[in-house]
């Protein structure tokens, strides 16, 4: 049963976060992170390795569990709902649902190495969403000539370079038609002159969908991110428009780590 | 000194005749239906023992520790005359013979099988866990974030890709079950080690019996490995996974079977 939607001040609002935290064992990753993502916005989460940056991106499919807060999704509490005060975790069928609305993108692609290009894109549609064959096969076909690799539906994940198979994730995610796309870290499994043509995906995307990326890509940021969300020891330190950020960050903390990365 | 009886050994060992006799020629096809029934049995028993092992679920994960080590730990032997005559004798299940048509299974061919085939199970849910762990977790998390429930997930994604992690051992599961088959001996289940042990106690020649017993086994578990090697081969060059042994190494390396239980 679907969980009951929340009344959200603005129904523009796709991501809200309040007060989560978050434990691995007695360490504490995550620390009261709220955030707000709204339609179309590309927010792009940058903070030292070991930040909780990308486990926060987990936690709004639910990868990893949250241990207090809530995230909500287009309204609808992820992975968990309320019964009578207390949160109690979602059957795995309605958290799947929940995760066909939201596309992800990982670091190492995790493409599925027994299938071709094209049967990995179609793969969700037609089993989840009982897309048929043909419809699936024709979207997925469009999806690939977006990401620039039509040519290669027919090839399997090893007989792609590492850009070209994280073009074909892309194309994976986007192909169960989600409302939200998380890139966790998505160029930096990759060869240095493989970057730029996944980031020409990300960038022509940005234009229309809601985005939130993990990326260490200054460049990317600063070119389609509506907003920087500097994070440091499960902690928020600041957010601004990138033309604000880079030129004058207001904490202490953000000008050491920009001074790190940007020489 | 010995008189070893050439006709005995010849009659017995050359498939025309030897087949003539209905010990032998039911034994052998009674051994070769029993080895892929139980071996079926052991893969969809391991299958289910491994994914309960790996359950979030307690109770799932206790029940199949509590098969594993029971049928591991224990002698395939007893558990056969457990099955056969312990449950017989308590009317819990008296191994009636059933009989389609022309063919009869024995209580005792019954028996025989359900135990290797749980017997299996418990060394098939190893490999099958094994080859499930082998897979990268970020293929799991990747089907997930797609939406699939973990079911579809397994069956779709992770047990397509343990498949070629799992078959090769599975292959030399099915060489041993061939000749683990012969325990059943000790019920009276008319596999082919019966068949030659009944001729025997008619006519008392058992060096060249066993010796032709014994090389009909070699016979199996011989054209088995070409059919496996076969097999693998087919999966290599479909899925770019390591060549396995060449024929020599493995009818020759002798490290690859592991013996009674």
């Amino acid at each position: 049963m679907p969980t009951p939607k929340v009344k959200l001040a603005d129904s523009n609002i796709i991501v809200k976060a309040e007060k989560v935290n978050k434990y691995f064992g007695s360490l504490h990753v995550l620390k009261d992170i709220d955030i707000e993502v709204r339609k179309n916005e590309v927010v792009v989460i940058i903070g030292p390795s070991g930040s909780g940056k990308s486990t926060f991106l987990r936690c709004i499919n639910h990868l990893e569990k949250i241990n207090s807060g809530h995230i909500y999704v287009n309204g609808h509490m992820i992975g968990y709902h309320d019964r009578n005060g207390k949160l109690v975790e979602d059957s795995e069928r309605n958290i799947a649902r929940q995760r066909a609305e939201i596309g992800m993108v990982f670091q190492r692609f995790n493409l599925f190495p027994h299938l071709t290009a094209i049967e990995n894109i179609i793969e969700a549609p037609t089993r989840v969403r009982k897309t048929p064959m043909e419809q699936a096969r024709a979207e997925g076909e469009r999806l690939l000539a977006r990401v620039g690799l039509v040519d290669k539906r027919d090839q399997y994940p090893n007989q792609l370079s590492g850009g070209q198979q994280q073009r074909v994730a892309i194309a994976r995610a986007l192909a169960m038609k989600p409302s939200l796309m998380l890139f966790d870290e998505p160029t930096s499994a990759l060869d240095p002159e493989m970057i730029g043509e996944v980031l020409d995906v990300m960038k022509e995307l940005a234009h229309e969908m809601t985005m939130i990326v993990v990326s260490h890509e200054m460049g990317f940021a600063r070119a389609a991110a509506n907003r920087i969300v500097f994070v440091d020891d499960g902690q928020i330190i600041e957010q601004a428009s990138p033309d604000d950020f880079f030129a004058k960050p207001r904490s202490e903390r953000t000008r050491l780590f920009l001074s790190q990365i940007l020489h | 000194m010995y008189h070893f009886d050439w006709v005995v050994f010849w009659t017995y060992i050359w498939p025309p005749s030897a087949l003539q006799d209905p010990l032998i020629r039911n034994g052998l096809i009674a051994t070769i239906l029993v080895s892929v029934i139980a071996q079926v049995f052991g893969v969809i028993l391991g299958l289910i023992a491994a994914l309960g092992k790996m359950s979030k679920i307690a109770l799932f994960r206790w029940l199949s520790e509590i098969y594993i080590w029971y049928f591991r730990g224990t002698p395939l032997l007893v558990q056969m005359s457990l099955f056969y005559f312990g449950l017989g004798v308590t009317h819990i299940y008296n191994f009636p013979d059933i009989v389609m048509g022309a063919i009869k299974i024995t209580g005792a061919i019954q028996a025989g099988t359900l135990a290797l085939g749980i017997n299996e199970g418990a060394y098939m849910a190893e490999i099958v866990r094994a080859g499930i762990e082998s897979i990268d977790p970020g293929q799991m998390e990747a089907a997930k974030s797609l939406g699939m429930t973990y079911g579809l997930s397994m069956q779709r994604i992770v047990l397509p890709q343990a498949a070629k992690v799992i078959i090769p051992p599975l292959g030399n599961e099915f060489n041993n079950m061939m000749k683990t088959t012969s325990l059943m001996e000790v019920i009276s289940a008319g596999e082919l080690f019966f068949g030659f042990n009944q001729i025997n106690a008619r006519i008392f020649q058992p060096f060249e019996l066993f010796i032709a017993a014994s090389l009909y086994y070699l016979l199996l578990t011989t054209v088995w490995s070409f059919i496996q090697a076969r097999i693998e081969s087919g999966l290599g060059e479909r899925k770019g996974i390591e060549r396995g042994p060449s024929m020599m190494e493995r009818l020759f390396s002798g490290s690859s079977g592991k013996g009674a239980r």
